[in-house]
């Protein structure tokens, strides 16, 4: 290496810094965000377990035992008295208390998988004029940071089906999730063999110096996102280890487990510790339209072990005040049983739960019927569910996005809170 | 032979309000004891006139009703996911004695040839005997994994004795088969069909099938293994009813049976006594039953039911069926036409 | 929907064309187009007192129209002969040229295709029919026809069809996606119900425009057809309502009413008609369905293109062109076509308007005077002040993000050994070049995210550039035909700097450039490495990123 390459690099750090200071500034008008709100917010991360495919409320956390539509597993008392889920979940069941919230009321409407989904990642249904971005897109700007080193949405997707990688909207490509999909090692995040660690910097480095005079005098959102994505290559490469379990003691290894699930909840841990906003991993395939109740026992069994240990690793490492855990997919499943002793497709009265950052442990919220066919108390649609998740963050669900004249608040119209399930 | 499958026609539908997973029947008549999705026992005389079910009384189970035995001319023996083993006085209706038996749910409940001996297997993986009179457990022992090769809980589904007694086999969700000694509790051989347990590594990433149902051959020579083939999407019951033949003792398999016609779940399996055709049912979205030609694995005859089949019972002469499944009970007759000069046929209708 | 657009028909237009809707006389309509955009946008400069940029330079204009007109950046050749050239008729002789040539061709039918088919890129037949329409210079009416109407039995046009074909499943998207790109009136928000607040966009425009498409369905054979009978029926979602259910009428956006033909028919009629439409719609050897005697699609085409009730599709269209050669419409957003929001330029807009109905829907004409307008060509560097003046006002060029075709199409071109393409006279041979590049450009434009309303770049693809094998296989290997194997060659590095950045750039170096670079060059010992490192910095450089 001579000087004058050293040169390079500082010259263009500088310059870049300067750069940078000035988008930021320009950005942060667009973000309508006043102090208070940043502080309420910071630090705050989500955990999204998507159960795709449709987990049933009735082998997790609606039990009906007894009922014509219960099957055959019992209900377990959990640690929040008077509060029973399935046996499917005992280690969930000892934590419920202390981290978290049921709701038992989702009424959701759309019970197409497609559809559903839709409904579920942005809290409202599909509108062919305007694509809303999803709950990964709008935490990831409002939990976020601009220059932030790591990502600040990733999507895990390992099955095929169902697979949605999720998306920004009209939030734009800068809140548009890291998509894991085949591989937990996320794409182009590795430098090539080819070229040196020190080219590598070298060249962003130069760039860098040469594009400052383009960008000096001309003025577009778009072209400091470009300047912006260049930037943040390096720190993303950084973050290259966050995805790699090996990184972590055998002994937490093994608390996680083996499965996939489990692993990825692990990833998941990491990416949050190091400053992640939302991290999304999908659990695919609940759609037991045929033996319901082994395909449960299975998937049931992988979720139980992967949330407590997360909860509780989360827990101990203080992480989970400030981390909210969701778990809810497109819909849930039908009281009904068929003959293939599966259940179908079902949105209008089922649950999803909230854990940790801004929830009151052990409550849980809204009543569906004896059977489960319908939602006896509380009825809340996706739109609250979302304005509940947003409020736990300390975000106002109201604040509203402009998409061109059209003002577009965080969680659906109307929506409200439940206030039940918060602190 | 009184039978002959190809003479099968339905003679009862009876339609019930739960799901029927077992059934026992009393001997020489149409009085079937029924384990439900109810959680309850009930008992139902088919050939009355008009049939309606009776329910036992009592602290009965806590969940669906997976086995059902008679062990004594007044009393039945039921089992369920609750990890109870239930005593029944057949005429109260009302329990007798209850036994926690196994640490999860019970699969499946059978009865020695000799009427002494039951055994049940449970998702703990273990094959228990009792003492069918006094409720005592005589051994337990399982070869079985308790945790799949892709990490998720296994299952034991299934167990049989053989027509002598002398021999047990139980049969797990992976499409492991062990087959012990009654009296020792060794194990004296093992049997695997893998094609029976799907697991799909990627679309849906999880499993679903298993064996499902055991049936040694009147000989004790062969055993019929039965579930469902492999299954592309899982999400349903979408693959041909299989069933495989082993002759155990030589390690061999005899027959791989994939059923051309039915898409399915094999739930029950019951050789014919003369040892020429198998029986096997079970179902999906419907039900079917299919007669199969031991020697040749050829199908002799098969029809649809109109339900999903959880468990048969054969009369003594082995020319009716009694099913029950999913909302309905159904009866079949497959009687071979009387030889006409033929006297203890005639005295027999 | 909770929101509303606010239409006030009255104000929308005037039917008088030689006066706009401010009550101003218009201009003459034998003016040239570009004198007439340039009148009406001084005017609007003059009255706010803003002093617009200085005109681009040659070489930033080059690849300003070859971008905007051919779809592509120009190659160094190109760039070169264009500075070169002294004559006063340049500039209209390259539109002129462009416009009659294949990378036209090629780049409008990419352009349409992402407005038509947003959602279902790169289907096959439909790119067909758009290549074919283009290439006839077919007007967008006739093309508008031929989406909506077409014909099934017509080779070159009946793919057209696509357009409703991809959404006959939903309604929705048939009714939003016509109104969105034809109209350029997004009527989702009225589906629910009345706005409380804007009594003249009433549920009944929603319903209304949706009875047009309710009867459209596709066979099992994949062919387009309309029931001859049903009806669209509604009812506000509001608590307060009293009308209760309503059957939607045959009526466009202007509020003109379509009356259907009353026929009768008997049950049984009914009957085997329900059953023919059944039998299609299940079957493959069905046979196709008769054609209603009164369609709905073709009375909305009808409609739509009259004189008196053009006034969306026409100014529409002129709205449309305009915001993708200025990066904003006159109306904007473009789907926003109602009185309150305002055109930046009222007369501007309706003199466009009226001169491209007497015209046909004439898209080069219109190309063609907006390209060669003064407000087309203006520099995209404000230096004026800390921040330019609102762009409505058109007094900077602005800087445009390449559509996922044009990026990857300019990738290609610019790291290609820049002494081997066809010379410029030698039109046959290009045209076969464009083509190949075109299929060249598919895998890459796969890579890239389409740019809508604020875009913004992913850094997927900084992470892209700078890691991908890929990247470094194809744009910077060391072949005799590429760039970099062309380069390698030349021993003088001021000789490497200027062939790299005209390859790129389409321009010189400038002095900063020549000495940063020399002196990089200097620095490295590893020739080879070192002029894929520089031509790897100007390919991700903003300047080959955006169009400005």
């Amino acid at each position: 290496m001579t000087l004058s390459r050293r040169g390079f690099l500082n010259a263009a750090a500088v310059g870049a810094t300067g750069t940078f200071a000035a988008d930021m500034t320009r950005l942060d008008t667009l973000r309508h965000s006043a102090w208070a709100d940043e502080v309420k917010t910071q630090g705050k991360r989500v955990i999204l377990l998507w159960l795709a495919g449709g987990a049933s409320q009735l082998e997790t956390f609606d039990p009906k035992p007894g009922r014509p539509t219960g099957g055959p597993y019992r209900a377990i008392p959990t640690s929040a008295t008077g509060v029973h889920i399935s046996e499917l979940l005992p280690k969930m069941a000892a934590r419920i208390q202390q981290t978290t919230a049921i709701v038992r009321s989702l009424n959701t409407k759309n019970a197409d998988h497609g559809g559903g989904a839709v409904i579920m990642e942005t809290g409202r249904i599909k509108d062919p004029g305007i694509e809303y971005p999803d709950l990964g897109a709008v935490c990831a700007k409002e939990l976020g940071r601009l220059d932030s080193a790591v990502p600040d949405y990733v999507s895990m997707y390992t099955s095929t089906e169902g697979r949605r990688k999720g998306g920004s909207g009209f939030l734009g490509s800068r809140y548009a999730p890291m998509f894991l999909s085949e591989s937990m090692q996320p794409e182009n995040i590795r430098r090539l063999e080819s070229i040196s660690d020190l080219d590598h910097q070298d060249r962003l480095a130069l760039r860098d110096l040469l594009a400052k005079k383009f960008t000096q005098n001309r003025h577009s959102d778009s072209l400091g996102s470009h300047t912006q994505a260049y930037q943040r290559v390096r720190g993303l490469m950084a973050s290259e280890k966050l995805f790699d379990i090996e990184q972590e003691p055998a002994e937490m290894r093994a608390k996680y487990g083996p499965t996939q699930f489990g692993q990825q909840c692990l990833i998941a841990r990491r990416l949050v510790e190091a400053g992640v906003p939302f991290v999304k991993v999908a659990r695919a395939w609940w759609d037991s339209h045929g033996e319901n109740f082994e395909t449960h026992r299975e998937l049931c069994a992988d979720l139980d072990h992967s949330m407590s240990v997360l909860l509780d690793d989360l827990k101990d490492r203080g992480l989970l005040e400030h981390t909210l855990v969701l778990t809810f997919g497109e819909f849930g499943r039908t009281p009904g049983i068929n003959s293939s002793l599966g259940r179908d497709h079902f949105a209008a009265a089922w649950s999803a739960t909230l854990s940790g950052c801004g929830v009151r442990g052990g409550a849980c919220y809204g009543k569906t019927d004896e059977d489960g066919h319908k939602v006896a108390d509380g009825e809340v649609g996706a739109g609250d569910l979302f304005a509940t998740i947003l409020t736990a963050l300390g975000i106002d669900p109201n604040k509203e996005y402009h998409v061109g004249a059209r003002p577009v608040p965080l969680s659906d119209f109307g929506s409200k809170p439940i206030k039940d399930v918060l602190v | 032979m009184a039978s002959d499958p190809t003479k099968l026609q339905k003679t009862k539908d009876i339609g019930i309000p739960s799901i029927a997973m077992c059934v026992a029947r009393v001997p020489n008549s149409g009085r079937l004891i029924f384990g439900s999705s109810d959680f309850k026992l009930h008992e139902i005389d088919v050939f009355a006139e008009k049939p309606q079910p009776t329910t036992f009384g009592g602290e009965g189970h806590q969940s669906y009703v997976t086995g059902v035995v008679l062990t004594a001319p007044n009393i039945a023996v039921s089992a369920s996911y609750d990890g109870q083993l239930i005593w029944w006085d057949i005429e109260k209706r009302e329990p007798t004695r209850k036994v926690k038996a196994h640490e999860l749910w019970i699969r499946r409940l059978v009865i020695s040839p000799d009427g002494k001996t039951i055994s049940s297997v449970a998702d703990d993986m273990q094959c228990k005997l009792w003492n069918a009179e006094t409720g005592e457990m005589l051994r337990q022992f399982s070869d079985h994994k308790p945790i799949t090769p892709h990490d998720f809980p296994s299952m034991l589904h299934a167990v049989t004795f053989s027509a002598d007694g002398k021999f047990i086999a139980t049969g797990d969700k992976v499409g492991h088969v062990a087959i012990w000694e009654t009296t020792s509790g060794s194990k004296v051989a093992t049997v695997e069909a893998p094609g029976l347990y799907t697991w799909d590594p990627k679309q849906r990433r999880h499993s679903i099938g298993g064996i499902r149902a055991l049936a040694f051959s009147p000989d004790n020579k062969l055993i019929a293994v039965g579930g469902i083939g492999q299954i592309g999407n899982i999400d349903h019951l979408d693959a041909p009813a299989r069933i495989e033949i082993f002759d155990w003792q030589k390690g061999e398999r005899k027959h791989e049976l994939n059923n051309d016609k039915f898409k399915a779940l094999v739930e029950d399996l019951v050789f014919d006594p003369s040892g020429q055709w198998l029986l096997s049912s079970g179902g999906a979205g419907d039900g079917f039953v299919t007669f199969t030609n031991v020697e040749t694995g050829k199908t002799i005859h098969q029809d649809k039911l109109p339900m999903h089949v959880h468990q048969l019972a054969l009369n003594e002469s082995s020319d009716t069926l009694f099913a029950v499944g999913h909302h309905k009970i159904v009866v079949c007759e497959f009687k071979a036409d009387p030889p006409p000069a033929d006297p203890a046929e005639a005295a027999k209708s | 929907m909770r929101w509303i657009l606010r239409i006030n028909f009255a104000a929308l237009w005037l039917l008088t064309i030689a006066v706009a809707s401010n009550g101003a006389e218009l201009p003459s309509a034998d003016l040239p187009i570009e004198q007439v955009i340039d009148q009406f946008v001084q005017q609007r400069l003059d009255a706010e007192k803003v002093a617009a940029a200085p005109q681009a330079d040659d070489a930033n204009l080059l690849r300003r129209l070859m971008l905007d007109v051919a779809g592509r950046i120009p190659t160094s050749e190109e760039a070169k002969g264009f500075v070169a050239n002294g004559s006063a008729a340049k500039r209209v002789e390259l539109v002129d040229r462009l416009l009659a040539s294949p990378d036209f061709v090629w780049h409008q039918r990419n352009e349409f295709d992402r407005m038509l088919l947003p959602n279902k890129p790169n289907d096959g037949d439909f790119r067909k029919y758009l290549l074919w329409a283009v290439k006839e210079n077919r007007s967008w009416e006739a093309m508008f026809r031929d989406m909506l109407v077409g014909d099934e039995a017509d080779e070159n046009r009946k793919h057209a069809l696509t357009f409703i074909k991809s959404r006959a499943r939903d309604l929705d998207d048939m009714l939003n996606d016509t109104a969105i790109v034809f109209f350029g009136v997004n009527v989702t928000c009225a589906k629910c119900h009345d706005h409380p607040l804007t009594p003249d966009w009433k549920q009944h425009h929603y319903f209304g425009m949706a009875s047009f498409f309710s009867r459209t369905y596709v066979t099992k054979k994949n062919l387009l057809a309309e029931r001859p009978f049903g009806e669209v029926k509604f009812k506000s979602k509001r608590k307060d309502d009293t009308k209760g259910e309503q059957t939607a009428k045959f009526e466009f956006l202007t509020g003109s009413i379509i009356d259907e033909p009353v026929v009768e028919r008997s049950a049984d009629d009914l009957k085997k008609i329900e059953e023919t439409i059944k039998a299609a719609m299940q079957k493959d050897d069905a046979p196709p369905p008769e054609k209603p005697a009164f369609s709905p699609r073709e009375k909305l085409v009808e409609v739509a293109l009259r004189s008196e009730d053009n006034r969306f599709f026409a100014r529409n269209f002129v709205n449309r062109v305009w915001d993708r050669f200025f990066g904003r419409g006159i109306v904007h957003p473009v789907d926003q076509l109602h009185a309150s929001n305002a055109p930046s330029h009222p007369e501007l807009l309706d003199w466009l308007t009226r001169d491209t109905v007497a015209h046909g829907y004439d898209l080069k004409r219109l190309i063609r005077g907006i390209v060669l307008s003064q407000a087309y060509s203006r520099s995209s560097e404000w230096t004026a002040g800390a921040l330019p003046p609102e762009s409505g006002l058109f007094a900077v060029a602005k800087v445009k993000p390449l559509t996922p075709r044009q990026y990857a199409l300019s990738l290609l071109i610019a790291t290609h050994n820049p002494t081997q393409w066809p010379l410029l006279d030698q039109a046959e041979q290009w045209a076969t070049r464009r083509e190949q590049l075109e299929n060249a450009s598919n895998g890459w434009s796969g890579q890239f995210e389409m740019p809508g309303e604020n875009f913004q770049v992913a850094v997927d693809e900084a992470l892209l550039f700078n890691n991908n094998k890929r990247v470094e296989d194809e744009f910077l290997r060391d072949s005799s035909d590429r760039l970099v194997g062309h380069l390698k060659t030349l021993s003088d590095n001021q000789a490497v700097i200027e062939t790299a950045i005209q390859s790129i750039c389409s321009r010189p170096p400038r002095d900063d450039e020549r000495t940063t670079l020399d002196e990089f060059l200097k620095s490295r010992s590893d020739r080879v490495t070192a002029i894929q490192q520089l031509v790897w910095v100007l390919l991700t450089g903003p300047e080959m990123r955006f169009s400005f």
